[in-house]
């Protein structure tokens, strides 16, 4: 039984279709890369898989049960972590507050003295190397900082399965390179995680199995050296060249 | 403005002495209403702490001076009503966060204010149960010394200022502090943390509208009369909001020493001189609040030691 599945997802934004009929499958442990190009769908899928936008057709399963149309909570408590393109750290917090959020409120946790919950937390930050920015807000944090921040509030919550949202986007080839070892520790954690990265190496270099969506639907899927070699990714990205 | 509890202990310990040092009734009198509506400014940012801003406290201190009010009237203990007005009071604000779940910013504001004039409407027009726009009179006093009457109702408002700052200090350090942080911060990313926004949200309702109710309840016993003008005006409404806005919502003593310093320099000051315009005095420091204070004075006098630490 695959740890997460979607069968025909659609989403309509009014006369937009931004999802016609995706159907996703993540195994324990699978790392799926989403790839296409701008308004392909890669975000609003994310957004369906993670509890924040209801599908106008389709469901979502998640460990066996029907999660389609509960709140994002309920993703959440299941083990859904989710990290944005655009990093969206709690403004008027600390970053360690920020991962306590997920620490004290995830049912997944059962740490229930404040010192323990403060001392993950404290790790948590380590993990992504902030460990000296516990007291810091989010002002005052670099790009990649707040991008390492995001990635430890989604880890607060002890996910199961990770939705990343280009978490390497923006960042310096080093702020790259590090993200990059992020998904191979992620990877060694046995947590599944479907990732959208602009850049398409990334994604082959960490993922199991690539999706190629455009238009809403999926255009092609399998191993990323097959996908890659799939004259559809220079279709999808360049147009089909009879315009 | 932090708070510690030892801090808390003495300044109760030394406010506690003022009724035995002989401070005139007047003045007992005027410090319990002034800490009634420190209790309602603090109780109104127990809500602005999960980014709920709320324009109709009103509605649950008048709940709750009803409630202390006809038990009262029915034979029951004054304790007992007092407790019962917080209880009403909880409830209310139960209802009001369950009516108005998927509101937050200016939409919740107004439908909090209506909920106020609700209650006024109901508290006229429900006669038979509530007096209509009479109201009820004759609440039996407070139980205490003949010879001091005001310093029972100076302590009971006194003990409900120190609980109700105990529950903000004690809140703030808690999970429904970090989760009202996290709401307010960004109520969908919390959500995906495993908060319920609704319930933490119902909560905060819950306890504001408890504490003001408790305030309520007590008012009504201290003035032994309940009116619809007089509970549900806007005032117990407006008062919180610039109080809490002056002091600095996110401090714990802040909303209550501004609402304090206010409140006894409107009466003291402003009454005699200027008799009919006392209240623009609310009105400038609001507007001053607004403009120059970002955070209110707690929140200045928190970047002043942090500056400087």
């Amino acid at each position: 039984m695959p740890l997460l599945e979607g069968r025909g997802l659609c989403v309509d934004y009014g006369r937009v279709r931004a999802l016609g009929g995706v159907d996703i499958e993540v195994e324990e442990g699978q790392v799926i890369g989403l790839l296409g190009p701008n308004g392909s769908g890669k975000t609003t899928l994310l957004n369906v898989l993670g509890g924040l936008l209801c599908p106008t057709e389709g469901m979502v399963r998640f460990d066996g049960g029907l999660v389609t149309g509960k709140p994002p909570w309920v993703f959440g408590r299941l083990g859904i972590g989710r990290t944005f393109q655009i990093p969206r750290p709690f403004a008027g917090m600390t970053a360690l507050d920020s991962v306590l959020v997920g620490v004290t409120f995830s049912k997944r946790r059962t740490l229930f003295r404040a010192a323990d919950r403060r001392r993950e937390g404290e790790r948590l930050l380590a993990t992504v190397g902030l460990a000296d920015k516990a007291g810091a807000r989010s002002s005052e944090l670099s790009l990649g900082q707040m991008k390492r921040l995001e990635l430890a509030v989604a880890l607060s919550a002890r996910p199961r399965l990770l939705l990343l949202d280009e978490l390497a986007s923006g960042l310096s080839p080093q702020g790259r390179g590090e993200v990059l070892r992020f998904y191979g520790r992620l990877r060694d954690r046995g947590i599944a995680i479907v990732a959208v990265e602009h850049s398409v190496g990334t994604l082959a270099r960490v993922a199991d199995r690539l999706i190629l969506l455009n238009g809403g639907v999926i255009a092609a899927e399998g191993p990323p050296s097959a996908v890659l070699a799939s004259p559809r990714v220079a279709q999808a990205y360049l147009g089909d060249g009879d315009e | 403005m932090s708070a510690s509890p030892a801090g808390l202990v003495a300044a109760t310990a030394l406010l506690a002495l003022l009724p035995a040092a002989g401070l005139p009734p007047y003045y007992l009198h005027l410090l319990a209403s002034a800490f009634l509506l420190a209790t309602l400014a603090s109780a109104w940012s127990l809500l602005a702490w999960g980014g709920q801003i709320s324009f109709g406290q009103a509605a649950f201190f008048g709940v709750g001076a009803y409630a202390a009010a006809l038990a009262s009237i029915h034979g029951v203990v004054s304790w007992a009503a007092l407790v019962l007005g917080a209880t009403a009071g909880a409830a209310a604000g139960a209802l009001v966060s369950a009516a108005a779940l998927r509101l937050s910013g200016a939409p919740l504001a107004l439908a909090t204010f209506a909920f106020a004039e609700i209650g006024r409407g109901i508290a006229i027009n429900w006669e038979r149960l509530t007096g209509g726009g009479a109201g009820i009179v004759g609440i039996p006093a407070l139980p205490g010394p003949a010879s001091s009457p005001r310093a029972v109702a100076y302590y009971l408002a006194l003990l409900l200022l120190t609980v109700t700052l105990s529950i903000f200090v004690w809140m703030a350090r808690s999970r429904l502090g970090l989760a009202l942080a996290a709401v307010r911060d960004d109520a969908e990313r919390a959500s995906l943390l495993g908060v319920n926004p609704a319930a933490w949200k119902l909560c905060a309702f819950a306890l504001s509208g408890g504490l003001s109710g408790a305030a309520g309840g007590l008012y009504a016993h201290m003035v032994r009369v309940v009116a619809p003008d007089l509970v549900f005006s806007a005032w117990y409404s407006l008062a919180p909001l610039i109080m809490a806005t002056l002091g600095g919502p996110r401090t714990a003593l802040g909303p209550a020493a501004a609402a304090v310093g206010l409140y006894l320099a409107s009466e003291l000051v402003l009454q005699p001189l200027v008799p009919t315009l006392h209240q623009v005095g609310y009105a400038l420091a609001l507007i001053a609040a607004v403009l120059f204070l970002p955070g209110g004075l707690g929140g200045l006098v928190g970047r002043r030691r942090s500056a400087a630490s």
